[in-house]
């Protein structure tokens, strides 16, 4: 049953319309046929009454000699069937209603007319099996004349036609309820799509607000909704912004102070807490900041800047830490101060948790893939894709010696998503942790 | 080089004035302060600073409109202080012609190293020599104000902050042998660790990212008794 039962609002819609339908069409056709059956009876009596008073007429206005001869050639409708006999045949059934009327005491047809042309006696019975009639007419000279009628049944699906007839109608109407039906239920799926652009960016485009009353109201509330949540996101930022701007001075005047302590060992732990300082403030803001989107995309050298990245993390360690494989050159349109944020961040991140890390890059039809491979410790699958939330930090303890404050991969995917692209974590086996980034090319 | 040069530092706030001050004068710079613009400009004539170190946040008169005037004054090198990592300002800044940025909060090690190799190299160009906005060699193109390089199809190569700065004193010196002591002079250290091999190290990158044959370079020459030669016509494009 749930597996007949469509998941779709539309596709439920359009089952319980094209059920409704199709009843109310068996109802009318049924109606319909009854109607038909019972006209038809009407004419089939009318027309084996009139048979029966034509072969009466024809026997009685016949010699005795001739009456073999007149029965034979007399056209019988389909199951009608007469004898001359010296017995009438009847049965004990009592004949149906339809015929009543030959044999009836009323102004039955075979009484009209000249006298001598009137059967002297008239016996009516119904058929075994039930369904037809027995008729027994008494000529002048005694003689029997001995008819059975058994009228055909009349056929409910009686047009050949009919069955083409309703498989077109019913066709129709499952067309256009379908058409109907998906009309209806688009802006469901409009809404729905525009809620989950929404929950990836909050400055998605407004829903148009059109169409049914209904559906404008949704699509208006839907909009004020987004606005409202912009405006709250754009005033956490903003304060966000503003707290970070204004610690600047602050650090500014502390390293410089930091200068003039003699201690050579405390200067250098206060420097760096203060370098800490500033990398948090610094991650801040570029979170804050949307730099994403600030520059234009410009053709840039994929693997030059693997390179240079891999380079400098070298350099600032004193070690190969950052292996590169890449081919000597793809380019592509990016936005290269972000990109290479984003894919610092990436390899960074490689290093804080692992100490090494190996970096592919792979050029696919249509886009390219950077493959930053490490083999640390690796995080558990429940955390793949909550360690791309802001501040999300996967034990405190731990990334507090790290130094992260849990922007740089939610920085990295921002920036890799506005580039049309995207980053995810998988681990490794045995063990360790890859980041796939793909872009388009 | 003057023992003892003189240094403008322009900042609102005193209390990052008078450290500075006390900073760059312990490593034997003579440092004037000013607040604002007016400050700056009641002495400015007379003072002949060697150098100013101009914040670009500065009540009234910004720093874009102080460098701007300075600029008109002659060649006096500007070091702007600009807000953290704020591309635009950093941009419009290195534009308008300053010599060097740095975002704050800054490391008062890497301005002092700043403010040396800015004055080094305006010392060893020339009085007459302004900052240029890019250079064009073989095809390429290095822009200055967003510190990237072109390939000749117009594609961006990244560089890193050593490879930047080595091209760049190469840039400003084409045909003159360059010994690997005068490069490390003119490159200031950003990088940590062992310098001298960083030289060579950088220039062996760089020929790789300029496709430049490493056993038979055409554009970075190695020159024998350990030196380096920038070895294709150089064009300057102006500020």
């Amino acid at each position: 049953m749930t597996r007949l039962w469509p998941s779709t609002l539309a596709g439920r819609t359009f089952l319980v319309l094209l059920l409704g339908l199709l009843i109310a069409q068996l109802v009318g056709l049924a109606i319909h046929g009854l109607d038909r059956v019972e006209a038809l009876r009407l004419h089939q009596s009318r027309e084996q009454v009139d048979r029966v008073v034509q072969l009466w007429r024809a026997v009685a206005t016949t010699p005795p000699g001739g009456r073999a001869q007149v029965l034979r050639e007399f056209d019988f409708p389909s199951g009608m069937s007469a004898s001359l006999d010296d017995q009438p045949r009847t049965s004990a059934t009592p004949p149906p209603p339809f015929m009543a009327r030959i044999a009836g005491a009323g102004p039955s047809p075979l009484m009209r007319g000249p006298p001598l042309l009137r059967p002297r006696e008239t016996l009516t019975s119904g058929t075994d099996p039930p369904g037809g009639v027995m008729l027994a007419l008494r000529l002048f000279d005694g003689t029997w004349l001995n008819i059975i009628t058994r009228p055909p049944r009349p056929r409910f699906w009686h047009s050949p036609t009919f069955l083409a007839s309703f498989g077109v109608m019913s066709l129709a109407v499952a067309l256009l309820s379908f058409w109907a039906v998906r009309r209806l239920t688009q802006p469901v799926t409009t809404l729905a799509q525009a809620a989950e652009r929404l929950g990836r960016d909050v400055n998605a485009p407004p829903l148009p607000e059109d169409g049914p009353t209904e559906v404008r109201k949704a699509a208006s509330a839907f909009n004020t909704m987004a606005e409202r949540i912009r405006k709250f996101v754009a005033d956490r930022t903003t304060m966000l912004a503003a707290i970070s701007h204004d610690l600047r001075t602050p650090i500014t005047r502390m390293k410089l102070r930091a200068e003039f302590v003699e201690d050579s060992e405390l200067r250098a732990k206060m420097l760096a807490d203060l370098d800490e300082m500033e990398r948090m403030v610094a991650a801040t803001l570029a979170f804050t900041r949307d730099e994403a989107t600030a520059e234009t995309p410009a053709p840039l050298d994929l693997a030059a800047l693997l390179r240079t990245v891999a380079d400098e993390a070298n350099d600032v360690a004193g070690a190969e830490l950052v292996q590169v494989e890449a081919p000597a050159h793809l380019a592509l349109p990016a936005r290269a101060v972000a990109l290479k944020r984003a894919v610092t961040n990436l390899i960074g991140n490689a290093l804080a948790h692992a100490g090494a890390c190996r970096v592919r890059l792979l050029a696919e039809p249509g886009s390219a893939k950077i493959l930053i491979e490490d083999s640390g410790p690796g995080i558990p699958d429940s955390e793949l894709e909550r360690v791309f939330q802001p501040f999300h930090r996967l034990d405190p303890s731990r990334s507090r010696e790290t130094g992260g404050m849990g922007l740089g991969l939610p920085i990295a995917r921002n920036i890799l998503r506005a580039h049309g692209g995207d980053v995810r974590l998988a681990n490794r086996q045995p063990q360790g942790l890859v980041a796939t980034v793909t872009l388009p090319a | 080089m003057d023992r003892d040069p003189h240094i403008l530092v322009v900042d609102d706030d005193r209390e990052i004035r008078d450290l500075l001050a006390r900073f760059l004068r312990g490593h034997g710079m003579r440092v004037s302060t000013a607040r604002d613009g007016r400050e700056m400009k009641r002495d400015f004539d007379e003072a002949r600073y060697a150098l100013v170190v101009l914040d670009l946040m500065l009540p009234g008169e910004d720093g874009l409109a102080l460098l701007r005037w300075v600029r008109g004054r002659g060649a006096t090198p500007v070091v702007m202080l600009t807000a953290m990592g704020e591309e635009t300002d950093r941009i419009v800044g290195l534009e308008l012609g300053a010599d060097d940025y740095l975002p704050k909060p800054f490391n008062p090690r890497e301005l002092l190293a700043r403010i040396r190799a800015v004055l080094r190299r305006a010392e060893s160009a020339g009085p007459a020599m302004p900052p240029a906005s890019g250079f064009s060699f073989a095809g390429w193109r290095l822009e200055t104000a967003r510190r990237r390089l072109l390939d000749p199809a117009g594609i961006e190569v990244a560089l890193t902050g050593n490879e930047y700065e080595l091209l760049h004193v190469m840039l400003e010196r084409p045909g003159r042998v360059l010994t690997r002591d005068v490069l490390l002079d003119l490159v200031h250290g950003r990088a940590t660790g062992p310098f001298d091999r960083a030289v060579d190290v950088a220039v062996s990158r760089l020929r790789r990212k300029l496709e430049d044959d490493g056993k038979a370079p055409d554009i970075i020459k190695t020159v024998r008794g350990g030196g380096y030669v920038f070895s294709v016509p150089v064009e300057r494009i102006g500020a």
